[in-house]
């Protein structure tokens, strides 16, 4: 690893992001239902219009914020939520911060919710898919999608991944974690789908995941809480044997941070050394599993020095799992230009800013043919 | 209340007529390239500070004006003396009178110099740039 710290922005105090290419690992675009009555064959219409369909929301609170869920700044202002006007998250995210490449990782997924309306649920995933490709993936070259899938009926979701990978700009499957750990067995056609087709699993939390104590009576406790989530997944992930069976696959862990990441490992390892035999499907220790195919995007980071941060890195043995992550419209949105601590290693930004996410995300097109195509457009 | 540009402009900016900004509110302003939320309090006095918050950078003036809210025990809400200016991305909510972060003192906008005169509110760089009438922020 270089010594050379990053340079400071012009404007800003944070470690400034590399010219060439910047990655973003979570930005939501969002639909209202209605933008997806099209998409429908009329039984499910009826769903939403005539029986008063809603997504389940487990959570006791809203976001008691300057704009709630979204950035004060990132609605529309003619009522709609933010991420739901590509012009604004174009000015505001891809033309402000140079981002490169824009990983959509959506809003509707149905696997956070809870199981029942299953039929519908994986037909409202297809018709989202198909919103997202014709509203967002087909308007701007910078924009990358998911597959949102139901994982309430796996065979139906590895069938839509089938569907949706034929399309060229279509990198990840989303899995929303709402009460289920993904490790079970009977998720297991989705991973396989997945590594099929050189998809990454994107796993991001949601407002229907508990803590390990439910949901607790604020919500600055329950958010304070939300890396459990994400260790609950990699957790049952590794011991449910989906990254031996599968070892091609690669998960991103998004919106939880990486500050819990050293524990996990050094948690899991210990445990995999004493009580292996309960889990003998697993065949190497947790910590390089996660080296070799876990990465966690950044957001929401928090206010680091850059000896912090590289001592953190340091303590997870690799500098390549993780990778930016903005979660632009949301009010916890990280900024490219000040998240990163300023005097960073020049190295470790460059990677986290965009070569661990390309590593991973291997059907972003190559480099050069990017660069090409954005001299084309 | 219409913001001023001031884009490059002398040494002073009209940011529009005080009697626009009422107790309470804040608008948006531009002194040269630095951006300026300018800010009456309560108590009916100016405030002028550089509009970007000291976390990551965002424009406080797309933030809200917030009650002050303080409590003693569990369950105890009441509305202090404010407003503060909250962020509009992750909330960080700022002293209108000082300019401080509400959980750390230490942390303070920097404050751009502002008078009311004649009508109308006026921003500057230094204090000793405004018109003669009395200031009602010096940048320090």
């Amino acid at each position: 690893m270089a010594t050379a710290p990053a340079e400071a922005t012009a404007q800003g105090n944070g470690a400034a992001p590399p010219a060439r290419e910047l990655i973003d690992t979570d930005v939501h675009e969002r639909a209202l239902l209605e933008d997806l009555l099209p998409y429908l064959e009329p039984q499910w219409q009826r769903y939403i219009t005539h029986y008063g369909w809603v997504p389940d929301r487990a959570l006791p609170y809203s976001q008691p914020t300057a704009g709630g869920l979204d950035r004060a700044d990132a609605k529309p202002g003619d009522g709609r939520p933010g991420g739901s006007d590509l012009g604004l998250l174009q000015r505001q995210l891809l033309d402000e911060f140079g981002v490169t490449h824009a990983i959509l990782t959506g809003w509707l997924n149905a696997s956070s919710m809870q199981e029942g309306w299953v039929e519908f649920k994986t037909a409202l995933m297809s018709a989202y898919n198909d919103w997202l490709v014709e509203h967002w993936l087909e308007r701007d070259e910078r924009l990358y999608g998911s597959v949102q899938v139901n994982s309430w009926d796996a065979e139906a979701a590895a069938r839509e991944i089938e569907r949706l990978a034929e399309h060229p700009r279509i990198v990840q499957v989303m899995l929303y974690s709402g009460y289920e750990a993904f490790g079970a067995p009977r998720y297991h056609p989705i991973f396989e789908a997945a590594e099929r087709h050189g998809l990454v699993v994107g796993i991001h939390h949601s407002e229907n995941s508990p803590t390990a104590l439910g949901r607790h009576r604020y919500f600055a406790e329950w958010h304070t809480l939300v890396p459990q989530v994400f260790m609950s997944q990699t957790v049952s992930l590794i011991f449910n044997g989906v990254f031996d069976r599968y070892p091609d696959l690669r998960v991103i862990m998004i919106e939880g941070g990486f500050s819990y990441v050293p524990h996990l490992m050094w948690h899991a390892d210990q445990q995999y050394k004493e009580l292996r035999h309960e889990v003998p499907w697993v065949k190497r220790l947790p910590s390089r599993i996660i080296r070799e195919q876990v990465r966690f995007a950044t957001q929401p980071i928090e206010e680091f020095t850059a000896a912090q941060l590289e001592t953190l890195i340091g303590q997870m043995e690799s500098d390549e799992l993780v990778c930016f992550s903005s979660d632009y419209p949301h009010w916890d949105f990280d900024s490219p230009e000040e998240s990163l601590p300023a005097g960073l290693n020049q190295d470790l930004a460059r990677k986290i800013f965009s070569e661990n996410a390309r590593a991973i995300y291997r059907r972003l097109p190559a480099p050069e043919a990017a660069r090409v195509e954005g001299v084309a457009a | 209340m219409t913001a001023g540009n001031g884009g490059g402009a002398g040494p002073t900016v009209d940011v529009g007529p005080a009697a626009e900004l009422e107790p309470g509110q804040m608008v948006p302003a531009q002194l040269g390239d630095l951006p300026v939320v300018v800010i009456r309090d309560g108590e009916g006095e100016l405030h002028a500070y550089v509009d970007r918050c000291l976390h990551q950078g965002a424009r406080l003036s797309d933030g809200r004006m917030v009650p002050c809210v303080d409590g003693a025990v569990v369950g105890d809400y009441r509305e202090v003396e404010g407003p503060a200016l909250k962020c509009p991305w992750h909330g960080y909510e700022y002293d209108v009178k000082t300019g401080c972060v509400s959980f750390d003192p230490r942390r303070r906008l920097r404050k751009v110099a502002v008078a009311e005169t004649d009508g109308r509110i006026v921003i500057a760089r230094r204090k000793e740039d405004l018109p003669a009438a009395a200031p009602t922020g010096a940048a320090g």
